[in-house]
């Protein structure tokens, strides 16, 4: 990544601020940690320029990148509070996959979008991650590329944490009175 | 096609990435398969209220540090030219260059500044045109309690107005629409057959001016102004003095 051709990547890799920044808000909450972990993203990258190859998907690169940098920071501040503690995979979970009800449809579309966002947030990392790359758009093969994984991979995790998504919003019950 | 299949496909299927033989082998497993349609509608309802979920722009105060960096650093990778030069070329250069980007930075922080604040009332006055021709708005008849139902969910954020209007300007609707890189609560207030437009915004990353500030723009008075983190646009086609009357009476606390 040099000369022209780099100043051309400095501009494609800029325009996906706003998707890494959305990705790091919605993994970490905090809007200067979610600063923090793209600044860092943006260095790491430049850091490791010359293992991108020319021609290949920036933006999975990017949020590999990301990803990458955010769980460096959970290990880290899991073993400074626990060193014991086991990391937590989450995907794991097997929810059921039984259809959803007319009426159970209903109570998820009258939810709101705050609520969506708390489930979406309750979520084993492993399946908001894959949840929110999709809302972003990637295609199987490029969250396989982000996850460092199989797209057969990312088609069954995506598939479980929808349906665990499905299950925990039909049964989300909004506090009554509230508007 | 199984049931099996028809799951595994349905995503893709909605999402018109399937071959047009595999969508009609899917289309015809479901017009069969109850269970499968009812996986299928539930699929759907997800997706519809998953992109129904706020999305977080990237403050502009960090794209510009982002871009102010990069380049920079990529520059710095580049092998440097030796040449001979007397001893002192490089302390005046240093003074020199000092010199420029303390005048140059000051200038384009200037015409910076000018330009953000351009991009700004040029914004508000054309949302405020979208309201006028007809933007969907959510109408309110009870004050501002009912803001809360067409504002929540779609904005990160809660925006800080309290002016729920009064029988010289009556509070008539609110909206959320998008306002540069992202969502404005939109309050639409009438003056007789006038019609007010404010927008309020996070105004981390804006070039909202810390004290009142009011321009024309394309015949349509516009007041800028912040308070404690949101940033305020007010817009309308009425005199001045009745703009700034209503202004008072949205930022009194």
């Amino acid at each position: 990544m040099a000369g022209a051709g780099a100043e051309e990547v400095v501009r494609q890799a800029l325009a996906h601020a706003d998707g890494l920044y959305n990705f790091a808000r919605w993994l970490c909450r905090d809007p200067l940690e979610a600063e923090d972990l793209v600044q860092e993203t943006y260095a790491r990258a430049l850091g490791a320029a010359q293992q991108f190859e020319a021609g290949s998907n920036l933006k999975a690169w990017l949020f590999r990148i990301l990803r990458n940098a955010f769980l460096d920071r959970r290990r880290r501040s899991q073993r400074a509070a626990n060193p014991d503690s086991l990391e937590e995979t989450g995907a794991d979970a097997e929810p059921a996959d039984g259809p959803t009800s007319e009426l159970e449809q209903g109570q998820i579309r009258a939810l709101v979008a705050d609520d969506v966002a708390s489930a979406v947030r309750a979520l084993p990392e492993a399946f908001r991650t894959v949840i929110l790359l999709d809302l972003e758009g990637m295609t199987e093969p490029e969250v396989a590329s982000v996850l460092g994984c199989a797209a057969g991979t990312v088609k069954s995790r995506l598939s479980r944490a929808r349906a665990l998504l499905r299950e925990r919003l039909a049964a989300y019950r909004p506090e009554p009175g509230a508007c | 096609m199984d049931c099996g299949r028809a799951r595994e496909l349905n995503l893709d299927g909605q999402r018109g990435r399937l071959s047009a033989e595999a969508t009609a082998e899917l289309q015809q497993h479901l017009s069969t398969c109850v269970r499968c349609r009812a996986h299928a509608e539930a699929e759907r309802v997800l997706s519809e209220v998953l992109d129904s979920l706020p999305q977080h722009a990237a403050p502009l105060a960090l794209k510009r540090r982002l871009a102010e960096r990069w380049p920079a650093s990529l520059s710095g990778t580049l092998p440097p030219r030796r040449t001979w030069v007397p001893r002192w070329v490089p302390a005046l250069a240093t003074a020199a260059a000092a010199l420029a980007i303390v005048v140059a930075g000051s200038t384009s922080l200037f015409v910076e500044q000018r330009a953000a604040l351009r991009q700004l009332e040029g914004e508000s006055v054309n949302d405020h045109l979208r309201v006028l021709e007809g933007a969907p708005l959510a109408r309110v008849t009870g004050g501002l309690h009912e803001v809360k139902p067409w504002s929540g969910g779609k904005l990160d954020f809660a925006p800080a107005v309290r002016f729920a209007g009064n029988d010289d300007f009556p509070l008539v609707g609110g909206a959320v629409e998008p306002f540069l890189d992202r969502r404005a609560a939109v309050f639409v207030y009438k003056r007789r057959l006038h019609t007010a437009s404010l927008f309020v915004v996070p105004s981390e990353g804006l070039a909202f001016p810390p004290e009142l500030r009011t321009q024309t723009v394309r015949g349509f008075h516009v007041a800028l102004w912040q308070d404690e983190g949101q940033g305020y646009a007010l817009v309308s086609d009425l005199d001045l003095q009745e703009l700034l009357l209503l202004q008072s009476l949205i930022a009194s606390r």
